[in-house]
């Protein structure tokens, strides 16, 4: 694989996980509601075609002007947004991606077309329509927004794991991979349970609902977060199937991790005992105050499910494929050598401050290397990170980070590279001075050197050998 | 290369990618002209005062552009995710570090889109606002976040042909990429949007008037017409700006054909035009209307090839040929081809099943062309 150099942006003091993150729990949020919205809608067709509850196909004209609004204008341009917010953060791992697996995005892009052109058609003409072709109409959109969600889970699941693609190359391999069915099958309760709590928010807006209608409704609603029953047995299914290194930073491994997991599974319980308890056993009824507050829940834990799902991929961001920071792990030795910040062409964009060129050497590594998750003194800063550390320490834990932390990648450039980087660290610790000197290069060189390898080019995690491809 | 027509003296890898990307963003450009060229019209219109706004024939295109384009922009929005996937199979490198170059001008597409979106919905409701400065904001909104969006494609694509300009551009910060190129190759896009908005919306208005509704074609021939000289005019003053290895390989077998091609379709559509505006009965112009069509088919995949051309003729394509091959050879295109056939299939059912709803109401009262939505 080419190493190609790209710009690399800074995000300020927001490390570049959250800028992603952000972007796609709003964005996934948004695609779950429109996939379990449709479902919900035909749910609510079939109880007014038959008679079950005639009030059912007001909700459907309701909600789907809603859902279209929602759905149509933010959802599909966070959908694009996602793609290039991710050619932002990590270009060569889009790319990789999109080399791999086009053909499936291309396939799905046909169900974007039959999403917009059944939505579109039932959105202007669903009024004028008999109850078929309306069940018709909507049995279509639905069917192309979870064939949306089908596609996209197989290319996201196989980041983690890749399962036989790593030695096949096949694309079904890749796509139909160990954590592909419990994914899907958790996404889809989450869609339906984000869309019923939406659902309780819109009848309760309704206007000119008898309050036993309200109810009705809303208890119909409401059985659309059944399905969260199942997602404990299939969280512990995804658990069971992702690689033991991610498994146990979810178990405990990582605090943060951990933390975002038990935030997710916590909010998911919340509502999952509200729905149980006190709409479906107590009958009770729910107004649109809680009902916006159980969906704000369910955005939390979509929030907190979400960064679990990108933070165990470390040190990867497609598992024995690409590093954290984009660079192919059958790469490192070579970079070892030859210096990976020294090949770059991207000029620094602000070096007048930098008095030394080891200084400006340092912080190209530190953009290249480790800006991708770390910030110099913002989130997850690498100024109070190593605060502690005297400067000898530093070589050692850069040198052997992925067996200092497990989820970092091997550092991958040369010795001069690693001692600038503990330098700029050191100059940016001190306040950035104006006067830095050069340190002993020869002497720290060859420690370093000596360092790098007892710590080794593989990663910690994984099953990448060098040579292998 | 240049000797053979374009994209057959690549590789099939690469040719294979080359023609799907410029086949699927010429359905991309179909909608895209629909939105700028209509909204711009929805914003010369929002700036006119209420009384001449009447329900004419013209108030009648308003109307149906008011009405479509929420759809419009969300086809466009889709037509564009194809040629977005198979840019980034051709030109990686280049498409990346464009887009990261122009960095957070490049991403505030998203959100001005947004607000572009839902000023377009707000345009549908029946009522307008009562205070004048919001109608006309409302109006404008749609056409600025358009427009600001072509401009940025069209600098992103002009920043991804200059990888000499990429470090200095990045050392300096700037976010805004200028070039001579710019402002005549977007007044070619532009004003070339106009003959295809025209073109749709006729078919529309045949439509409409075919269901008895009022719907006149002169108008909307005139300015398609009119469009056209226009649109060869702003390519003529184009042409100074290309580099000269574009402007020689214009004069190649690799591009002289398309560009025929693109000049062919001008002409015929020029001649559709004039019959067309000649039809007293819009409803009767499908034949004319079939034939502008099919010029416009021709200038559009003519345009786009030679847009192709000149890409190519100030790139060294060689070293991604083999990546074209690697990506070529993953599986799933035969998969692709069956749901894209299936799907097409589906979505002919969706609208057969409206279309023939309306056909069996058409001699029902014909209600104003906006829902009461």
């Amino acid at each position: 694989m080419d190493l190609i150099f790209y710009p690399v942006n800074d995000f300020g003091p927001l490390m570049k996980g959250l800028v992603i993150g952000g972007m796609g729990i709003f964005h996934v949020f948004l695609a779950q509601f429109a996939i379990g919205g449709g479902l919900l809608m035909c749910y609510f067709q079939w109880l007014a075609s038959t008679g079950r509850e005639p009030a059912a196909r007001r909700l459907v004209d309701s909600f789907f002007r809603f859902l279209v609004l929602i759905s149509f204008v933010v959802g599909a341009l966070t959908g694009v947004g996602m793609w290039f917010t991710t050619i932002q953060i990590s270009p060569r791992t889009i790319g990789v991606m999109v080399e791999e697996f086009h053909w499936i995005w291309a396939i799905e892009w046909t169900f974007f077309w039959l999403e917009v052109v059944a939505g579109y058609t039932f959105y202007r003409c669903a009024l004028r329509l008999g109850d078929r072709d309306r069940m018709r109409l909507l049995l279509l959109y639905t069917l192309a927004a979870w064939a949306s969600l089908f596609w996209i889970n197989g290319i996201l699941s196989w980041q983690l794991t890749p399962g036989r693609w790593v030695e096949s190359r096949n694309v079904w391999s890749g796509f139909f991979n160990p954590s592909f069915w419990p994914s899907l099958l958790y996404r889809t309760a989450s869609c339906m349970a984000i869309a019923g709590l939406v659902g309780c928010a819109v009848i309760n807006a309704m206007p000119n609902l008898s309050s036993a209608t309200r109810t009705a409704l809303i208890h119909r609603t409401a059985r659309f977060l059944l399905p969260m029953a199942a997602m404990p047995a299939l969280g512990i299914w995804y658990l069971a199937v992702v690689p033991p290194d991610s498994r146990a930073w979810v178990l405990g491994g990582s605090v943060a991790m951990t933390m975002f997991m038990m935030l997710a599974v916590g909010a998911s319980l919340l509502i999952g005992l509200y729905a149980l308890i006190a709409i479906l056993w107590q009958r009770l009824t729910i107004n649109g105050a809680t009902a916006t507050l159980l969906a704000a829940l369910a955005f939390v834990a979509s929030a907190g499910g979400e960064f679990v799902r990108e933070g165990i991929r470390k040190p990867y961001t497609i598992r024995n494929v690409l590093l954290s920071n984009s660079i192919p792990p059958e790469r490192i030795a070579e970079l070892r050598r030859t210096g990976a910040a020294s090949r770059d062409p991207y000029p620094l964009r602000d070096a007048t401050p930098l008095p030394t060129d080891q200084l400006r050497l340092g912080a190209l590594t530190f953009r290249l290397q480790c800006s991708i998750c770390h910030t110099l003194d913002g989130v997850n800063g690498l100024v109070p990170l190593t605060a502690s550390w005297a400067a000898e320490q530093k070589r050692v834990n850069i040198a052997h980070l992925q067996h200092l932390k497990t989820f970092m990648p091997p550092f991958a450039g040369s010795a001069r590279e690693l001692e600038a980087l503990v330098q700029f660290i050191g100059w940016q610790a001190e306040g950035a001075p104006a006067a830095w000197p050069e340190s002993e290069n020869r002497a720290a060189e060859e420690r370093i050197r000596r360092y790098l390898d007892e710590a080794g080019v593989l990663p910690a995690v994984g099953t990448i050998r060098t040579g292998e491809r | 290369m240049i000797d053979t027509l374009f994209p057959f003296g690549f590789p099939p890898a690469t040719a294979q990618y080359l023609a799907l990307y410029v086949i699927t963003l010429v359905v991309h450009v179909v909608f895209m002209n629909y939105v700028l060229a209509g909204s711009a019209y929805l914003a010369m219109d929002a700036m006119r005062p209420a009384h001449c706004r009447a329900a004419d024939q013209i108030g009648t295109a308003a109307a149906l552009l008011r009405d479509w384009m929420p759809f419009a922009l969300s086809a466009a929005i889709t037509a564009g995710v194809a040629p977005l996937l198979f840019v980034q199979i051709l030109y990686q490198e280049r498409f990346y570090t464009a887009n990261l170059l122009l960095f957070h001008r490049w991403m505030s597409i998203l959100p001005v889109l947004i607000v572009g979106f839902y000023a377009l919905y707000l345009l549908k409701r029946p009522s307008a606002p009562r205070r004048n400065w919001v109608r006309v904001a409302i109006g404008l909104a749609p056409f600025a976040a358009i427009a600001f969006t072509a401009a940025s494609w069209t600098e992103n694509h002009l920043l991804s042909q200059q990888p000499q300009q990429w470090p200095s551009f990045y050392e300096s910060g700037r976010m805004v990429y200028r070039s001579p190129e710019m402002l005549p190759r977007l007044l070619v896009w532009s004003v070339g949007s106009v003959p295809t908005a025209c073109l749709l919306l006729a078919w529309q208005m045949r439509r409409e008037a075919r269901r008895g509704r009022p719907a006149g074609l002169r108008s909307l021939s005139h300015v398609a017409a009119a469009a056209i000289p226009l649109t060869l005019l702003c390519a003529l003053a184009y042409w100074p700006a290309l580099s000269p290895a574009a402007s020689r390989v214009l004069r190649t077998r690799f591009a002289f054909p398309w560009m025929s091609l693109a000049l062919a379709g001008l002409l015929v559509q020029f001649f559709g035009w004039m019959r067309v505006a000649r039809v007293s009965d819009a409803g009767k112009a499908g034949g004319r209307l079939l034939l502008v069509s099919a010029g416009l088919a021709m200038t559009l995949l003519g345009a786009t090839c030679v847009r192709e051309c000149i890409r190519l003729s100030d790139m060294e394509i060689q070293p991604l040929l083999a990546r074209h091959a690697h990506a070529a050879g993953v599986g799933g295109f035969a998969v692709f081809l069956g749901f894209a056939v299936l799907n097409i299939l589906l979505m002919a059912w969706a609208v057969a099943i409206v279309v023939r709803r309306d056909d069996s109401s058409a001699a029902a009262p014909a209600p104003s062309p906006t829902p009461s939505r």
